[in-house]
């Protein structure tokens, strides 16, 4: 691939792939933000995040992006005095998930800005090819 | 010399100062014999079936995309490329068609 405007168009659709794939794992988040363990005194579901990486890619010779991982977020769960709860531990509290609503929205919004960015730099790249064909039908 | 259109030229030029061979858009070898040129038949077929090929794949990925096996961008950037594909052809075959057109209306 020489056409530097579709290696453009191919590292801008890898950003919307791992932008879109970051959106998933902050749904993911949000819908377990109230998930406990199945278990008395078990782990409830933990936060997870995504980390971004650079890929090189071979045929277009440009940095391509990519979801490195998916991990698991360290950070404390929240504890819940509820004993009559099915996952409560023996002296009555219920681990709940390391979520942040906040925190997960903002990841929400910044996924969106990232993915608009992509989306604009493909737009920028469609209308410079149409506009460089049109060079052959205006005359 | 890739382009038919310049190498059409040529031929034409070097049959008439030689031996006035018919000019004819399938000797574009005679004007650089070795020079691997494509004959103006074969630059538009071959123009076309990279077009439907292309729009093949354009055409896979929205199905795949429908019985979701694939993403909405890999499906959108498909087909925009199959778009594309088809707006250049297109492009390039008005553009050798017209040249094609003058050079029959040039007076002999």
């Amino acid at each position: 691939m020489f056409d530097p405007l579709q290696i453009a168009l191919k590292v801008s659709a890898s950003g919307l792939e791992a932008q879109s794939k970051r959106l998933r794992v902050v749904a993911e988040n949000l819908a377990n933000a109230q998930s406990t363990a199945t278990t008395p005194g078990g782990d409830p579901y933990t936060r997870k995040v995504v980390t971004f990486e650079s890929e090189v890619d071979e045929a277009a010779g440009a940095s391509m992006v990519k979801i490195g991982g998916v991990e698991r977020y360290q950070s404390p769960f929240r504890l819940e005095y509820s004993p009559g709860h099915p996952a409560a531990d023996a002296s009555g509290y219920v681990k709940l998930p390391n979520v942040d609503m906040m925190t997960e929205v903002a990841d929400m919004h910044e996924a969106n800005r990232s993915y608009e960015a992509n989306i604009q730099v493909i737009k920028q790249a469609r209308e410079m090819i149409a506009m460089t064909i049109d060079l052959l039908r205006s005359n | 010399m890739f382009d038919p259109i310049s190498a059409t030229s040529q031929v034409g030029a070097a049959s008439s100062a030689a031996d006035g061979q018919g000019v004819t858009l399938r000797g574009a070898s005679l004007a650089a014999p070795g020079d691997a040129a494509p004959d103006f038949g074969a630059f538009l077929a071959q123009l076309a079936s990279n077009t439907a090929d292309t729009l093949k794949a354009g055409e896979a990925t929205a199905l795949a995309g429908v019985r979701g096996q694939a993403s909405t961008q890999q499906v959108v950037d498909a087909v925009m490329s199959a778009e594309q594909t088809l707006q250049s052809a297109i492009a390039i075959r008005d553009k050798v068609v017209t040249a094609f057109l003058e050079l029959s209306r040039m007076s002999i």
